[in-house]
């Protein structure tokens, strides 16, 4: 049992529950904002670690650059869909009520679609690259290199994430929007600019995000749907649209995952996953911290 | 003082095709109280909505400062300084006190000032200062009108537009509600009000409009609005 007390199990623990808490904030902004339900959500943290990955191995740049270019290019591709698609259905009161239905259907298909692609390109195959897999000690923690920056780097742009959505204006503005779009419109906000800055932004972490994972695991076309799970777990768990449940809901699901696969076994994950998924629908359908209610 | 402050001209607004308000034309003078009466499913919210961006003019104008606004979105209103105060309020229930103040004041107009605002409102409504850091949700019915009403001045409007401010409160807080309209009149601010009090609103109104089933029936001063007697009986009950 005391296996179970360790500093590695807490490390291991924390980098899974940071880069989840990064991962869900993404998708519980655009739902939040803008009521968009994107089940391609977990396909962004792919596009992100291919990126990585091809900088790496094709341009030898190093993925603590490239996660940047991961967030620009996901964060591009979330602009490119509010132009393409949702700034019109948005902005029409009838397609507008339709919008939550018909973006899971959309978001649906487009994972089919870049699943496909990915594979077309890059070939089903599993793929990784080596990276600071120098093992470092710290105490009795003995954790790769690459796992360490990772817990680092999701740590302080979790910290800058949730920083500046809690005391910049643009933060206080996207947070009222969730709250409530008309009340939002009147007071002055320009609705369409915040929504389609949280979309950019909601892409853009989860590619950053991405990027990170690749530096520990290998990578494939098909890694993104566990995290679309993880991810809709944890901001159910948090309360749909509440950032900042959703962020502890996050950190949360990383440690029950962690220590719950070390109690169990690896082939457990997704029962506990899914097992807690269905617990909360059950006991808590409005979150652990949410008062539930958000109003459109 | 210019004339046309803010003009109405025959404008329509329809939900899918049944129209809520139609060929209606009106004019708010500066520096004045507007009222607009008329019984529940008239068509007042409609207007204030369409007012504010909120929903779109089938047909007609909207003129503010002389510059045609029927399409503008609503932020560029509130920057233009036509601000609305809900029906029902809608202040932001997981926001503090605070922070509702605060994003009231998120248009450019307003930004700048933004401190001098909130110490203004804390000196009008001291019952916000004593809550500024409550959420908002929790909030009794008459502080969150309060509320309503000291974002919608953060925004440091020339037109407030204001929607039922004192529906469902009590007798005491209407009282106060009034009596600040009064007060955001002789500070200079052009108000458009709705009101179900209809005696009390005529009262402190300068002009006043009276709408049925989407239609103006009526238009003139609101001391020959208030005598007149077919408003009296339908209206007020005399
Ligand atoms: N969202 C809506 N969808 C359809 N009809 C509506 C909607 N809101 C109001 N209406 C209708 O429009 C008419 C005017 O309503 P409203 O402007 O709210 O009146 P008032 O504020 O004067 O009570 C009513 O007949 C009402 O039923
Ligand atoms: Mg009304």
């Amino acid at each position: 049992m005391d296996s179970l007390l360790s500093p590695q199990l807490l490390a291991a623990a924390m980098i899974t529950g940071v880069l989840y808490a990064l991962i869900s904030l993404g998708l519980n902004l655009v739902y939040g904002t803008m009521r968009l339900l994107n089940v391609a959500h977990g396909d962004l943290v792919m596009i992100g670690a291919y990126v990585a990955f091809i900088a790496f191995s094709l341009l030898n740049i190093g993925p603590l650059v490239s996660m940047f270019g991961a967030a620009l290019i996901c964060g591009f591709l979330g602009w490119l869909s509010y132009k393409c698609v949702f700034q019109r259905l948005l902005s029409n009161g009838q397609l507008l009520s339709r919008l939550e239905e018909n973006s899971l259907l959309l978001f649906f298909a487009l994972s089919v679609i870049i699943q496909n692609l990915a594979i077309l390109f890059f070939s089903a195959d599993r793929r990784g690259y080596e990276y600071l897999s120098a093992i470092v000690e710290i105490g009795d923690v003995r954790l790769t290199g690459a796992r360490l920056t990772v817990l680092i780097v999701g740590a302080v742009i979790s910290a800058a994430v949730v920083f500046f959505l809690r005391f910049s204006l643009f933060g206080l503005a996207m947070n009222a929007l969730i709250q409530n779009r008309d009340a939002s419109a009147i007071v002055g906000i320009n609705v369409d600019r915040v929504q389609m800055s949280s979309l950019i932004f909601g892409f853009g972490i989860t590619g950053l995000a991405g990027a990170l994972i690749s530096m520990m695991e290998p990578i494939s076309p098909v890694m993104g749907f566990p995290y679309t799970m993880s991810a809709f777990v944890i901001i159910i768990l948090g309360g749909l649209g509440n950032l900042w449940g959703g962020f502890l809901a996050g950190l949360l699901l990383g440690v029950l995952e962690v220590y719950g696969v070390a109690l169990t076994g690896p082939e457990w994950r997704s029962v506990l996953v899914y097992g807690i998924f269905v617990l909360i629908l059950i006991f808590r359908p409005q979150g652990l911290l949410g008062s539930g209610k958000t109003a459109r | 003082m210019s004339p046309s402050f803010l003009k109405i001209s025959n404008l329509s607004v329809a939900y899918e095709q049944v129209y809520a308000l139609r060929d209606f034309s009106c004019n708010v003078e500066e520096g004045r109280i507007t009222a607009l009466v008329g019984s529940n499913g008239a068509g007042k919210t409609t207007f204030l909505r369409t007012l504010s961006g909120l929903l779109e003019a089938k047909q007609g104008v909207i003129e503010f400062d002389n510059a045609d606004i029927t399409y503008l979105p609503s932020h560029k209103r509130v920057e233009a300084g036509l601000t609305m105060v809900p029906e029902g309020r809608l202040i932001f229930p997981d926001f503090t006190v605070e922070q509702n103040l605060k994003i009231g004041a998120v248009s450019k107009r307003a930004l700048g000032q933004v401190e001098d605002s909130l110490e203004n409102s804390y000196k009008i409504f001291p019952k916000l200062d004593q809550r500024r850091h409550q959420l908002g949700g929790t909030l009794s019915g008459g502080e969150q009108q309060m509320l309503a009403l000291a974002r919608g001045m953060m925004a440091c409007p020339r037109l407030l537009m204001l929607d039922e401010p004192t529906l469902g409160l009590a007798p005491l807080i209407s009282d106060a509600i009034f009596e600040m309209v009064v007060h955001l009149k002789q500070i200079g601010i052009t108000i458009l009000i709705v009101e179900q009090d209809v005696n009390r609103t005529l009262q402190i109104a300068d002009n006043a409009y009276v709408l049925e089933n989407g239609v103006s029936i009526m238009e003139g001063t609101a001391r020959e609005i208030l005598t007149d007697p077919k408003v009296r009986e339908s209206y007020m009950g005399i």
